[in-house]
């Protein structure tokens, strides 16, 4: 983290920096020999900053080896999503690997060159609950997080317009549907226990297994219900820079090197959808 | 003044108002909580945390708490001035800390030590709350810059300059410092790229902005405050225009300027928190990123909080001194 912060403090010093509207992201990365990423440090486990207060997490480490195979530095910014979903980076930062789900209203203001991974979307319940497939779910109480797309799959309004979108069904209709302010909070609800204010959630699968790994009494339900992509961001403009992305992103699927992150950190291959 | 009994004799204002106090906190159910647990031993255990008291029970322990703090509030003002304060300070600080203790959460996140071989509290300060101390204090600088040319610009009889100075304090009074952030630095680089500021820079554009705003109508009140008869004695002495000010109404002013100068600052302290959407590791975001990491982030901004307030006291004290410097015309 140190040589981070140093780094971030002296490029915040730099009072203005580098255009990037001519289309030339790649070429400044190369000449700099610095690509700059951003990502969100309170995202665990895709991105956060580890006991070496240095960031880390599945994304970072998906940056970083986008970094090594062009041959540059990996530098990491953390402004807040509503400012990167913005667009209009203006050569602040080059790429967002931030677990982002490429829509059809974000792909107005950003580029999406590539798919990295998938998350699928699952039903947990309290570990105490005898619910064990996701039939024993139908008319019972769900918690989850507000306007979010597991709120609009509960809703069976959901709707991915994203490229590479697999396709799915409704295989639960929930008694009621609660919804927080994140899904964390639909946890700690079902927490106080089985059927107290929650008879199970719904979110994505990664934050359910950190939570149960946090000590969280739950355990998931069935087969994912469905699967969002989530895709590596760029800033509109520069063809060539978003080739290479691609390029990049497409070998590390071939080679399995994204199949390894994913299980290092998810404990699972989440790089294609599974059948 | 009366021998020391009568003077423990409370008034009967203040016996209304501990019995209304006392009434108030037993509605509310006090005898169910850890400070109801204190009188458990006379009602054999029947308050006290998780208990669930009658109403009459529950007045009764709201009175006898109201009746606690009456009988401290009278044996202390039997003290000295300065002890009076020290006291009851250090009462209300170990209140305070009750309340924290309380929450029964894990604070030795606190001194935990990972391989950074760094404290996360000494994380904290070193790189949240450096930030915060140097975004602040650059930005208050340039902002009272801001302030006194706008406060001249109202003061003076030229129209463009009193509409622009109005409109200035009129617009970064009258919207969000959020919104002047995002403005700032989503808005400025679609002028060309020559503007896209980065972070640090433009979170202190933006506090200077906004705090300039507020401090111009401060200096306008202070700087319409000296009497007017400085200026005419000024004048009767010949001294020029800009002399009149710099050494005349200037120091004069400053000394309705700095009590209210100094709120702004503590009030920007904590506002600067808002540069954080660009990316910006001040104080709160990196007691929220440090504490995401163990799901402990209600014991890391605890611990921000006692860090803004530690900054907030020094500042007051030193803005106690320069109010002592520029008051020393009135000290008698």
């Amino acid at each position: 983290m140190h040589k981070l912060t140093i780094t971030a403090f002296a490029a915040a010093f730099s009072f203005v920096t580098t255009p990037a509207f001519s289309g030339e992201v790649l070429d400044r990365v190369m000449s700099t020999k610095t690509l700059t990423m951003s990502s969100d440090p309170e995202y665990p486990p895709q991105s956060f900053l580890n006991d070496a207060n240095e960031m880390d997490g599945f994304d970072v480490d998906v940056g970083k080896e986008i970094a090594k195979r062009m041959g540059v530095e990996l530098k990491i910014v953390t402004p807040a999503w509503e400012v990167i979903t913005a667009g209009g980076w203006s050569g602040r930062w080059d790429m967002s690997v931030g677990s982002m789900t490429p829509t059809k209203a974000r792909a107005e203001v950003l580029s999406f060159p590539a798919v990295y991974y998938y998350t699928p979307a699952s039903f947990a319940v309290h570990a105490d609950s005898s619910s064990s497939s996701l039939a024993d779910l139908n008319g019972k109480v769900i918690g989850t997080c507000g306007g979010c797309t597991y709120d609009a799959y509960l809703n069976k309004d959901l709707v991915i317009d994203a490229e590479g979108t697999p396709p799915f069904d409704y295989q639960v209709t929930a008694g009621e549907i609660r919804t927080y302010e994140t899904d964390t909070n639909a946890f700690d609800d079902l927490r106080l226990g089985e059927g107290v204010r929650l008879d199970a959630v719904f979110s994505a699968l990664p934050t359910i297994q950190e939570a149960i790994k946090n000590g969280y009494p739950m355990k998931t339900v069935g087969n994912p219900a469905f699967y969002e992509p989530l895709a590596v961001a760029t800033d509109k403009g520069d063809a060539e820079f978003d080739a290479k992305i691609a390029e990049i992103v497409g070998a590390m699927h071939a080679d399995g090197t994204l199949t390894a992150l994913s299980d290092k950190w998810y404990g699972a291959d989440l790089t294609s959808v599974a059948k | 003044m009366p021998p020391w009994p009568e003077r423990l004799k409370p008034s009967s204002l203040q016996l209304a108002l501990f019995v209304a106090f006392g009434l108030a906190i037993g509605l509310a159910g006090v005898g169910g909580t850890r400070a109801g647990g204190l009188f458990a031993p006379i009602f054999g255990g029947a308050v006290g945390p998780g208990a669930e008291p009658g109403l009459l029970l529950n007045i009764v322990v709201g009175l006898l708490l109201a009746l606690v703090l009456l009988i401290n509030f009278r044996l202390i003002r039997l003290a000295p001035f300065g002890a009076q304060v020290a006291i009851i300070w250090a009462e209300l600080a170990l209140v305070f800390y009750a309340f924290v203790d309380s929450f029964d959460r894990d604070f030795g996140i606190w001194f935990e030590v990972g391989r950074s071989g760094q404290s996360n509290l000494a994380f904290l300060v070193t790189t949240g709350a450096v930030t915060t101390l140097y975004v602040s204090l650059i930005a208050i600088f340039v902002a009272c810059c801001f302030a006194m040319m706008a406060a001249l610009a109202r003061l003076s009889s030229s129209g463009p300059a009193y509409a622009v100075s109005t409109f200035y304090t009129s617009f970064f009074r009258g919207t969000p410092l959020l919104l002047q952030v995002y403005l700032i630095y989503l808005g400025l680089p679609t002028l060309g790229p020559q503007f896209a500021m980065n972070a640090v820079p433009s979170g202190i554009l933006a506090l200077s902005l906004c705090y300039g705003a507020y401090l111009a109508e401060i200096f306008r009140a202070g700087i319409q405050g000296v009497p007017s008869g400085q200026h005419d004695a000024a004048k009767a002495l010949g001294l020029p225009k800009g002399l009149t000010f710099r050494k005349i109404i200037f120091p004069q002013a400053m000394r309705l300027i700095v009590p209210p100068t100094g709120n702004q600052f503590i009030a920007m302290l904590k506002d600067s928190s808002l540069v954080s959407v660009m990316g910006v590791w001040e104080l709160t975001r990196t007691a929220q990123i440090v504490g995401k990491r163990d799901f402990k982030v209600f014991e890391m901004l605890i611990a921000a909080a006692i860090i803004y307030w530690i900054m907030s006291i020094c500042f007051e004290l030193i803005q106690s001194r320069i109010e002592r410097h520029y008051g020393k015309g009135y000290e008698r």
